[in-house]
């Protein structure tokens, strides 16, 4: 190999139609390992259903996802799989109420990798340690704010040992004061080699650790660039209205 | 006045004691908790099983265009399922019990089973609705999380739903005991000598309504008040456990 790229996904003509409303209209993108790509774009405009369909929790309509050099699109493919290694963060943190933090970050190590209880709260423990919760590791969700409970939902999703994350909007059901905590456990993961697709409206972080930022508009991807560039430079009158709006 | 306790303790002699009919009513009992406790069971079985089959059919299946055989098999049983909920729900406990001992054990000896049988079945359908809307209130999110974790739906239902949507119906899982408990009294058409059909018998005998007929109703009472207390504590102790 010439290059130090290693492609962990890429997405070729991704269609989604729900019914008759086509949400996605194609889009292609490659992720790298390592690459933090940021996707922005007005309510409504597919970036939900662009991530959800990544793993499959929507199924396309069209196009096909290569993940580690499967098409995942395939009715063949046991997905189950191949969604153990893509962790998913969701706005309204969706915990096991049922369960205290360490059951609900164990529960997929112990019955899905077959990992010792034991070994799993090792790992479990030292994870969050690192996110400056391991004092409520017997704590049910309820009992967490929402800062701490998606800091812990974050957790529970490195605990399967991911070779890449999706964020859909993970700050936006947080109070104001909370935003920077989960932020900063991102930032953290960026930082340290994680690859993530995060769809979020906090510019500071797609300026900050962003690899690629994409804007998504009526189910296309209608600009790409490094931060920097798409910031200062936006090329599309869409995304230039975009960003008058947002910034 | 005097007169008054003589005659009560008489009727209370005959009534209670007299040929050991106490002894009756407390083997009366014995069948009607067997049948009651067995039904149960039964009923908690096919209920689980049906709202099962329903939501998983309502989640994966309506209004989807999924073809293949499962989907075929799935499609069958929910129309299955749908047909027992709506006859079961539209038709009195009696009838069934009737219709299960008459026609379909032919009279056969073995009331005590054709009655488990009917009030089980009969049970199954009202289960499978209450464990349905129990399945259906769970939060989609977490579905979502336990599908992107890697758990398979079945695995998604046994860790994840199932244990919220039990602790959401478990009220009205209980009420639903209860009211199957008071039912059994109907077992007596089906040859069955239960609480109600040996206080009924009793009454036959001594010509004295009284006595025999408030004994079953004050069994019957300190059962729905010992089994609603147990409920309580079960809910409390679920409950405990989390919020
Ligand atoms: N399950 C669904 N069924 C029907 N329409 C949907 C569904 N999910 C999303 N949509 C529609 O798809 C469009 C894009 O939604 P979404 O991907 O959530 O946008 P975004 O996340 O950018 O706000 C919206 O018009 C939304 O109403
Ligand atoms: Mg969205």
């Amino acid at each position: 190999m010439t290059t130090d790229k290693e492609v962990l996904i890429k997405v070729e003509g991704l269609e989604k139609k729900f019914d008759n409303l086509e949400v996605l209209k194609g889009i292609d993108l490659e992720i790298d390992k390592g690459d933090v790509i940021v996707i922005i774009g007005a309510s409504g405009s597919g970036k939900s259903t662009f991530l959800r369909c990544l793993n499959l929790l929507e199924e396309p309509t069209g196009g096909k996802i290569l993940f580690e050099g499967t098409d995942i699109t395939d009715p063949q493919v046991d997905i189950n799989l191949h969604r153990q290694k893509m962790g998913m963060v969701f706005q309204q943190f969706n915990l096991f109420p049922h369960m205290t933090v360490l059951q609900n970050m164990v529960i997929g190590p112990i019955r899905l990798l077959k990992k010792s209880r034991k070994e799993a709260e090792e790992n479990a423990m030292a994870l969050l340690e690192q996110v400056g919760l391991s004092d409520r590791y017997d704590a049910y969700p309820s009992q967490l704010s929402g800062g701490q409970k998606q800091r812990v939902a974050i957790v529970r999703a490195l605990c399967m040992n991911p070779d890449m994350l999706l964020f859909d909007e993970p700050t936006s059901a947080l109070d104001p004061e909370m935003v920077g905590e989960v932020l900063d456990v991102m930032k953290k993961l960026a930082r340290n080699g994680m690859t993530m697709a995060v769809v979020t409206h906090e510019m500071g972080f797609a300026r900050e650790v962003g690899t690629q930022v994409i804007f998504i508009d009526e189910g296309v991807i209608v600009e790409q660039n490094k931060p920097d560039e798409f910031f200062d430079n936006p090329q599309s009158p869409r995304l230039r209205d975009f960003l008058s709006k947002v910034l | 006045m005097e007169q008054f306790f003589k005659d009560f303790g008489e009727s209370f002699y005959n009534n209670l004691i007299y040929e050991d009919r106490w002894l009756q009513l407390l083997e009366g009992l014995g069948l009607t908790l067997l049948i009651a406790l067995l039904a149960t069971a039964l009923g908690l079985a096919l209920g689980f099983i049906v709202a099962i089959i329903r939501s998983s059919y309502d989640m994966n299946i309506k209004g989807k265009k999924k073809k293949g055989f499962g989907v075929f098999v799935m499609k069958v049983l929910n129309v299955i399922c749908n047909i027992y909920i709506t006859v079961i729900r539209g038709t009195p406990v009696l009838i069934q019990v009737m219709i299960m001992y008459f026609i379909i054990f032919g009279e056969a000896q073995n009331g005590t089973l054709a009655a488990i049988l009917s009030f089980g079945i009969n049970s199954g359908a009202y289960v499978a609705e209450i464990v349905r809307s129990g399945i259906m209130s769970i939060d989609k999110g977490q579905f979502e999380a336990s599908r992107s974790i890697g758990f398979n739906y079945r695995s998604t239902m046994m860790l994840i739903i199932l244990p919220q949507a039990l602790k959401n119906v478990l009220p009205a899982l209980g009420n639903e005991f209860i009211v199957l408990l008071k039912e059994t009294s109907v077992a007596g058409y089906a040859a069955t000598h239960e609480l109600t059909y040996v206080g009924n018998l009793i009454r036959s005998r001594t010509y004295e309504a009284f006595f025999p007929l408030v004994s079953v109703a004050v069994i019957y009472l300190v059962l729905v008040i010992i089994l609603s207390w147990l409920l309580k504590m079960l809910e409390r102790r679920l409950r405990n456990s989390d919020h």
